[in-house]
Parts: C-alpha cells; structure tokens; sequence
C-alpha cells in the first residue's frame, strides 16, 4: 500500500481509507466528501443537488463508518449512504444495485 | 367529523399523527415533531424565483428553426409538464390540508403547492414567447387523447382519496351508497390506505414523471437549443428534488410507524400495491416516449435511451422508499443530465464540466439521429 504511506507522509493529519466498489478499489480522505473523491477516480456516481437534499446520490454501504458535517435534508435508507456529503471514517465497502 | 378551520380542543399537537389525527387549529412551529418539514420550508423558500426572470429571446428562434419532428416533441413534454403541474399546483392543497395534522406539515404543504404555481407560470411564460397562439396548445392539453390518458394516471389517487375524505367528514364511518359510484367504505384503515397509496403515486409523479420530461428539454440544451427553456426548468428542477424528498420522509415516517404505528401495518399491506404504481408509471412513461419519438427521433435522444432512463430512474426511486429495484438496467443511459440537474449554486468537479463539453461537440460534429437508432447501452 505504497500510496497510503505516501499520502500519510505528506500530511500526517490526513486520514486515508479503502473504499470497496466491486472488484475496485478506491482511497479516499477525509478532506472532502465521497462522491467528489469517486468522481475524481472516474468512477459515475448519480447526482442532483449535491448538497444533500435530493437522495439521488444514495448508495448501499455494505459495511463501515461515514459521518455528515451536516444532517441531510434527504432521507438516507439504514444500509444507505448519501455520497455527496458524506465523509468516509473507515475502510468501507460500497455498492450502487443489487 | 366535521373540518374545522380552527379546532377548539386543546390538545398537543407533538403527539398527533402527520394526518387524521385532530385538526390544525394555532399554526406554531416553535414546537415540532417532524422537524424535517421546518427545514423543507425554509430551504424551499430560500429556493424561491421568478419566471420572468429568465430570458427566452434566443428560443424562439431556435423554435421556428427546429424540424417539424422536434417540434412535436419539445411542444409535447411542454404540455405534459404543464399538466403535471397543474396537478401539483392544486392537489396536495385539496387533498391533503383537510386531514393534516402538525401546523408544520400543514405549512410545508402550502409552501410546496405553491411552488407548483411558479412552475405553471412558467409554462404560459415560455409558450407566450414561443408560439403566437398559445391557446391551441393549452386547449389540447384537455383533448388530446396521449395526454389525457397521462393525467387519469396522475389524479385517479388524489380523486378517490379526497372523495373518500368528503364522505367522511359528511357522514363518517360506514358503508354509503354514492349515486353513480355504488357502495363505498369509509373506514379509519380505508382512509390511511388510500392516503399512503396517494403519497405513493406522487413521488411517482415527482420524481420519476417529471425526470422523464427534464431528460427531454435537457436534450434540447446539450445541442445548444431552447437554453432559456433549461434554465426554467433547471429551477423547476430544483424545486422538484425538495419536493420529491419530502413525499419519501412521508413515506418512510409512515412506514417506520414512528409517526402512527396503524399507518406502518397498512404501509407493510399495500407494499405489492405501491411497487405497482411505480412499475406501471413506469411503463406509461415508456409508453409516452414512443408517442414523443413517433414522427422521428432527435440527436442524443429516442425512444429506447429514454425508455432506458426511465426504467433506470425507477430503480433509483424505488430504493429511496425501501423498495427493491424492479428493471434491468442499472446505469444511467443520459449521465449527461447531472450537469443539468445541478443548481447553478454548486461547483461541478472540473474534470466532470469538461467531460460535458468535450461529449456536447462530439454530439454536435460526429453524431446524427441513425447513430442513435442502434444505440446500444
Ligand atoms: S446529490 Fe442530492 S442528496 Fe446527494
Ligand atoms: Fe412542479
Ligand atoms: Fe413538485
């Protein structure tokens, strides 16, 4: 995990996580939302409002933490995370549909 | 029993359920018990715009230069969307205030309604400045049979719960003989059951029906036409994603039964029901695209793309209400109507605005309508 070690020198105070999509694998901080970083992999994420009120952006987290700076106006499902204003916690496991 | 516009019991209204429990009577919001309706409010009058705003100059020139084809179909998403609004702009008023119960519901539905009306507005606005007539295609909204079969669609739930509603709050409980409907039940189970199944049927509406047409006048603006018609319906856009979110707190609140725990038995009841409306809007939707596409399909978008996106976006909303997703197709077949579906007040990831660009002149240079007929996705 060459690059975990390397973003962690760089900034010692930037947290880095595994985020599991399939067979992808994808590390994110906890600098800026998730949507914004799986964007930034090349990866399609649905969207709208990307400010927390239309739910299009809900995904299935299969396991792990994230946390919201704000809570969503949208309704996020148990099992669901809402991606353009969640902050990944931990290694996550994602997953779009069935 | 009877609407009261002022009910006279002393009650707290924390403890009610968001409908048939007692009637409104002081509207307060220092106290609240879903404060996520507050919150709808204040963001949807923060959200609040003006038609006239928009200038629509530059379209009616690309109108008069479109082919006779794209005219059909821009004219008849246009009147579908001034049907669904019409719809909106009335309904959750009628159907919904004389059986509400917390002053906050009570005022998101006000507010929500009456952003329906600035999207009708709209409408007359953006056909004043197309057409020079624009009663033939107001009048037809009411004749023609494609769009009249829409709007049996979108109402047959409102109608029968407010007619249900009327017989309650005239007779109450029981089973009445209505001259011409036969006999009708009115029951506090039968009451909730048409409500949750009307609550259903308008994020149906909401947020699948209206996608359908935003996919269409977006495809006009990603070939550089009618772009102050997208910009209107950017907004109305907008509106429709707070709307759409508070028929799924609704929904959910209902069916967690933190709310009323009778309304989560009847929600657990009619959930085959409710994956039914979704399913068969979604084939009505299906249905119109091959009515809009009928003469001749237009760049970067037909009858099976938009067929597509409709069983896409269905998946979408049914896993928002809980609901296991019912088609096939698991990716978004126009990924190119994120960009504008987003606010103006939000920053796009460059790499994404220039992924839009780069695909809006390859459409322009390389692409015509036969490139899209075996699309294949
Ligand atoms: S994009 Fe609207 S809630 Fe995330
Ligand atoms: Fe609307
Ligand atoms: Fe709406």
């Amino acid at each position: 995990m060459t690059s975990i070690s390397k973003t962690a020198t760089s900034d010692k105070a930037e947290q880095v996580h595994r985020v599991l999509l399939g067979k992808k694998q994808i590390l994110v901080t906890e600098d800026e939302p998730l949507l914004v970083q799986l964007e930034q992999a090349g990866i399609h994420v649905e969207y709208q409002c990307r400010e927390g009120y239309c739910s299009s952006c809900s995904i299935k987290l299969l396991w792990g933490n994230v946390s919201y700076p704000f809570e969503p106006l949208a309704w996020v499902q148990s099992g669901y995370l809402l991606a353009c204003c969640a902050i990944v916690k931990s290694d996550i496991e994602i997953a779009f549909f069935d | 029993m009877s609407y009261s516009t002022f009910n006279r019991k002393q009650f707290d209204s924390t403890k009610e359920p968001m409908f048939f429990g007692e009637n409104v009577n002081v509207a307060r919001y220092d106290q609240q018990k879903h404060p996520i309706f507050e919150k709808l409010i204040e963001k949807q009058l923060s959200f609040f715009w003006r038609p006239e705003e928009v200038d629509l100059s530059t379209d009616r020139k690309d109108f008069q230069r479109l082919e006779a084809h794209e005219q059909h179909i821009f004219l008849s998403n246009l009147k579908y969307q001034t049907l669904l609004d019409s719809v909106q702009g009335r309904s959750p008023n009628v159907a919904l205030l004389p059986i509400v119960s917390l002053p906050e519901l009570e005022t998101w539905i006000e507010t929500w309604s009456f952003s329906e009306t600035i999207h009708s507005r709209s409408y007359t606005h953006i056909i004043r400045n197309i057409v020079n007539d624009p009663t033939k295609i107001f009048d037809d909204i009411v004749t023609n049979e494609e769009i009249t079969k829409r709007a049996d669609s979108v109402s047959i739930y409102y109608d029968r719960l407010i007619e249900m509603v009327n017989i309650y709050n005239t007779m109450g409980m029981g089973t009445f003989d209505i001259p011409g409907k036969g006999s009708i039940e009115i029951s506090m189970p039968k009451l909730k059951k048409a409500l949750y199944l009307t609550i259903a049927s308008v994020n149906v509406l909401e947020a699948i029906r209206f996608y359908v047409s935003f996919a269409c006048s977006f495809a006009f603006a990603e070939r550089t036409l009618m772009e102050g018609n997208a910009k209107i319906i950017k907004l109305i856009a907008r509106d429709e994603a707070l709307h759409l979110t508070g028929t799924q707190h609704m929904l959910n609140l209902m069916a967690s039964g933190k709310d009323d725990p009778e309304m989560a038995i009847i929600a657990a009841e009619c959930q085959d029901e409710v994956r039914q409306i979704f399913i068969e809007a979604a084939e009505q939707e299906k249905e119109w695209a091959t009515y809009l596409f009928k003469d001749g399909s237009m760049i970067g978008l037909n009858a099976q793309i938009l067929g597509q996106y409709v069983e896409y976006i269905t998946n979408v909303r049914m896993q928002t209400v809980g609901l296991d997703a019912h088609f096939a197709t698991k990716h978004n077949p126009i990924p190119w109507i994120n960009a504008w579906l987003v606010s103006d007040n939000v920053q796009v990831a460059p790499q994404e605005a220039e992924i839009s660009s780069y695909l809006v002149g390859q459409t322009d240079n390389s692409l015509d309508d036969s490139d899209f007929d075996d699309f294949d996705l």
